[in-house]
């Protein structure tokens, strides 16, 4: 009997989680003007409506560049980081942990004001990408770092050591052993760190220069004066290309931790 | 000896990058915030000439921002305590189930985190506004004849919030309850521990430290939360968040809405040192 | 070939000093045993020698080239880790050729010395398993084999038969002995096993604490221990107090004691009368029922197959350990005589 009290709790629980993702989608697809419930009918009109949307597509572009560019650095930076603390931090190890998760235990809003005045007290201000660029890469920065410190953390020195023993050099000792060891790590947290910096918000309000809305910002924007279901259709979208990453990362470079 | 010592000190080129990185746009900038409290408010400018205390004098004077802090935290407050009930026995489940459903049950549990904070929060105005689904299936059955009010209210932001936070709560107490030793549950059963004792005895304290980082976690977010109070409270109900970010985006008071900031941070970091402090003592004590 | 000379090396970490100032000379083609307890220095040596290690001071010379300066990876070594560290994500080939193509060998000539160590470690049908498919013994064998293959100037193992279960431990260690001498490298193998250590070696060296405690032949630390540690690290023994009864002509000695007469070397120039502490294996010590000897009573025996341990008291009321082989049996409370040749005996150079 508590058996199944506890199952319905829970079953509950997971409908609450997916309710406003699946009601988004369903909306995406209502033929009327306005978002009615129950819909008027299922239509991809709102699809159209989005795809010869200039704005909405410059968002999504300025997303996916944005994205793509911090987790290339947050995927360097990170990864060096996490060899480092795993490999080399001895007593340091707490506090380079600390400081490496910092900007995520951090409330988000203070980080992207305390950015907002810095770029402009140091004179580069938010004409350029390069303050959001800054801010996504501090955001997604602990995700490589706690991927790649995990992955690592069943990463065998004597590796390293036995492939010095045959001649190889750091850099080669990196590529040819550690980095195909830690792959999964490596791909893991790049993966989070791309669609962390997809979702972006605050920092990304805060620190945008003109034409430089990315989706979210582009959507929220939208979303304080219309109410047609288009939002409905780009979310619903994103979600998509959020699925897409996510599949063909696993499909291509492998997500799995494989076992030896 | 040479190779010796740069071999030494290799290693921290590898650390070097990350550490100027949050240095510089981490450590700097904070130190900014605090500089710009101290600055007098700006004419047609974001802020003047000086330093003054006078935006604390403000803030510390006005009922309005003061009432608007402890909302906020209540809201915080509301969320975690909710998240906690909501997340706990689905964290139990994850750690412990043997479902062949359980990898569904995770994808749904990590879903709200592959979808972004504004989609979430725009479900959430669907579900809850006045013609939502909610009001409209409601009134359709003919359960109601007026909407209620769940949208632009605390209890619409509670709900958007719990549910954008839950994940937050779940996977740390799910990794807290999978590092427990499984045969440490068998051996209480053996001891002739009945379900509910098990969890009570052995699996709450033993998670504790899941328990904390989710708590800490879900109350630090909903407090720094800004889009989901934006688009469900609108221009009615606005937490500290809102009107921080208002000041400094809308009205360009970069000193008041700096001293805002920090008013809730401070805040928010003494009632979570507060807590952590409180529950590691009731954890050790068990 | 190499010869590997270890002079003075020093190790510090902190104040702490893990390796203090030790010197040994390894000729061209000796398997050398490093042995001792956790803690002694011995694996830190090792990793000093490998280069994995800075040295705090000393020196340590391949044919009289000091390589302290020169990283492991320009060492030249085949190294054989304690949990072998095959490289997982590669095959057994794989792990073989990495060492070859960082050496920049030909294709063609790599597959000959693959294939020609891997039929020496009796694997060649295993070429492209992956580790993880192989069973510990095999696993060993790689790692030996991809140390080998890449023809160092000096072969390193580290512990590498702790994680083997005791037969294939005992199988092992001819094996790796035997491939050893066929290739006729220089050895330095770690062991906190004595009995390894005596089996595999040309030499052993015996650290304590950072120090070399004794180095010898096998024989020469089982038989002739210099100090009590060593005596007891490397087999049981008993000790006992004897008295100088006569000094003999050709330098010796001869005590008496509770188990009888024993004759040693004198080195000290000891004087009638003195009391000396001497030692004596529990295996040189003969058990019957009639004699000769001194009378005894048997307190405890121990049945391990091939051998039985027995611990007696003695008339005086001291007590002994004697090892036997169990063709004759005796039980708790038996009365025995016991004889231990004189000249199995053993003075202890740091007692007194």
């Amino acid at each position: 009997m508590s058996r199944i009290v506890f199952t319905v709790y829970c079953l509950i629980i997971y409908a609450f989680l997916l309710a406003p993702i699946l009601v988004v989608v369903g909306a995406s697809f209502n033929a009327g003007a306005f978002l009615t419930f129950p819909p008027q009918g299922l239509s991809f009109r709102w699809y159209g409506v989005f795809f010869n949307n200039e704005v909405f597509l410059r968002a999504i572009k300025t997303s996916l560049w944005v994205a793509a560019v911090s987790t290339v650095i947050s995927g360097i930076i990170g990864t060096m980081a996490a060899i480092y603390f795993v490999q080399f931090a001895g007593r340091l190890k707490d506090g380079v942990r600390i400081a490496m998760m910092a900007p995520l235990l951090l409330p988000e809003v203070l980080t992207a004001i305390a950015l907002l005045f810095f770029v402009y007290a140091i004179g580069i201000g938010t004409q350029t990408m390069f303050a959001m660029i800054v801010g996504h890469v501090l955001i997604t920065l602990p995700f490589v770092f706690i991927n790649v410190s995990t992955s690592l953390e069943s990463y065998d020195p004597a590796w390293s050591m036995a492939a010095r023993s045959l001649g190889a050099g750091a850099f080669t000792r990196f590529r040819r052993i550690m980095l195909p060891l830690i792959k999964p790590g490596v791909i893991g947290g790049c993966l989070f760190a791309f669609i962390i910096s997809f979702d972006i918000f605050t920092i990304s309000f805060m620190l945008k220069s003109v034409g430089t809305a990315t989706l979210p910002i582009q959507l929220y924007d939208y979303l304080r004066t219309n109410f047609t279901p288009e939002a409905a259709a780009v979310s619903t979208l994103s979600v998509v290309l959020t699925l897409v990453v996510v599949v063909v990362t696993e499909k291509f470079l492998g997500l799995r931790i494989h076992r030896f | 000896m040479t190779t010796g010592s740069s071999h030494r000190h290799a290693p921290l080129l590898l650390i070097a990058p990350a550490a100027i990185l949050l240095f510089v746009f981490l450590v700097l900038p904070y130190l900014s915030i605090v500089v710009m409290s101290f600055r007098t408010p700006g004419q047609g400018s974001p802020y003047g000439e000086g330093y003054t205390l006078a935006n604390y004098a403000r803030f510390f004077g006005d009922s309005f921002y003061l009432g608007q802090i402890a909302n906020t935290l209540m809201i915080g407050f509301i969320c975690t305590l909710a998240c906690l009930l909501l997340g706990f026995p689905v964290a139990w489940q994850l750690a412990r189930g043997t479902s062949r459903l359980r990898g569904l049950a995770y994808g749904v549990v990590l879903s709200p985190l592959l979808v972004g904070i504004v989609i979430r929060s725009y479900g959430w105005t669907i579900l809850l506004g006045n013609n939502g689904v909610i009001n409209r299936s409601l009134m359709g059955l003919g359960l109601i004849d007026r909407p209620l009010g769940l949208m632009y209210n605390t209890l619409g932001i509670v709900i958007a919030l719990t549910h954008v936070f839950l994940p937050f709560m779940i996977l740390p107490i799910m990794s807290a309850i999978q590092g427990i030793d499984p045969s440490l549950e068998s051996a209480a059963r053996s001891l002739g521990a009945s379900r509910a004792t098990i969890i009570r005895r052995i699996i709450l304290p033993l998670s504790m430290p899941g328990i904390q980082a989710g708590c800490i976690l879900t109350f630090v977010l909903s407090l720094s939360a800004y889009v989901t109070p934006s688009l469900i409270g609108g221009s009615k109900v606005k937490t500290m968040a809102v009107s921080v970010v208002d000041a400094l985006v809308d009205t360009f008071q970069w000193p008041f809405g700096s001293a805002l900031a920090l008013g809730l941070a401070v805040t928010g970091g003494v009632i979570v040192v507060l807590f952590s402090r409180f529950t590691r003592m009731t954890w050790k004590a068990n | 070939m190499t010869e590997v000379s270890i002079e003075q090396l020093t190790k510090d970490y902190g104040t702490h000093r893990a390796v203090a100032g030790i010197s040994v000379r390894i000729r061209d083609g000796e398997f050398i045993s490093l042995l001792g307890p956790s803690g002694c220095g011995k694996t830190t040596t090792l990793k000093m020698i490998a280069g994995f290690e800075d040295v705090s001071s000393g020196a340590i010379r391949f044919d009289g080239r000091d390589v302290v300066n020169v990283p492991a990876e320009r060492r030249d070594i085949g190294m054989v880790f304690q949990n072998y560290a095959l490289f997982p994500h590669m095959t057994v080939a794989g792990n073989l050729a990495f060492g070859l193509e960082m050496r920049k060998v030909p294709k063609v000539q790599m597959q000959e010395r693959i294939a020609r160590v891997l039929d020496m470690v009796q694997l060649t049908s295993h070429a492209d398993r992956y580790p993880r498919q192989l069973s510990g013994g095999q696993q060993q064998r790689v790692a030996l084999a991809r140390a080998l293959v890449i023809e160092p100037k000096i072969l390193l193992l580290d512990e590498p038969l702790a994680n083997l279960d005791a037969k294939l431990r005992e199988e092992m260690r001819v094996f790796i002995r035997d491939i050893q001498r066929r290739v006729g490298i220089t050895t330095v193998y770690v062991t906190h096993d004595q009995a390894e250590a005596m089996t595999m070696s040309d030499r052993v060296v015996v650290m304590f604490g950072g120090r070399i405690a004794q180095c010898g032949s096998p024989s020469d630390i089982y038989e002739k221990p210099s100090s009590i540690e060593v005596a007891q690290f490397v087999g049981q023994v008993n000790l006992m107090t004897m008295v100088v009864e006569e000094r003999l002509a050709d330098d010796r000695v001869r005590l008496s004691g509770p188990l009888g007469e024993a004759v040693v070397p004198n080195p000290h120039a000891l004087r009638k009368g003195e009391r000396v502490t001497v030692a004596l294996r529990p295996e040189a010590i003969d058990i019957s029922v009639t004699g000769p000897g001194q009378s005894a009573t048997v307190l405890s025996s121990h049945y391990s197959g091939s051998l039985m341990d027995y611990r007696l008291q003695l008339a005086d009321g001291s007590r002994i350990d004697v090892q036997t082989f169990p063709r004759q049996r005796f039980a708790e409370g038996d009365s025995v005589h016991v004889h231990a040749p004189a000249d199995r005996y053993w003075l202890l150079e740091d007692a007194e």
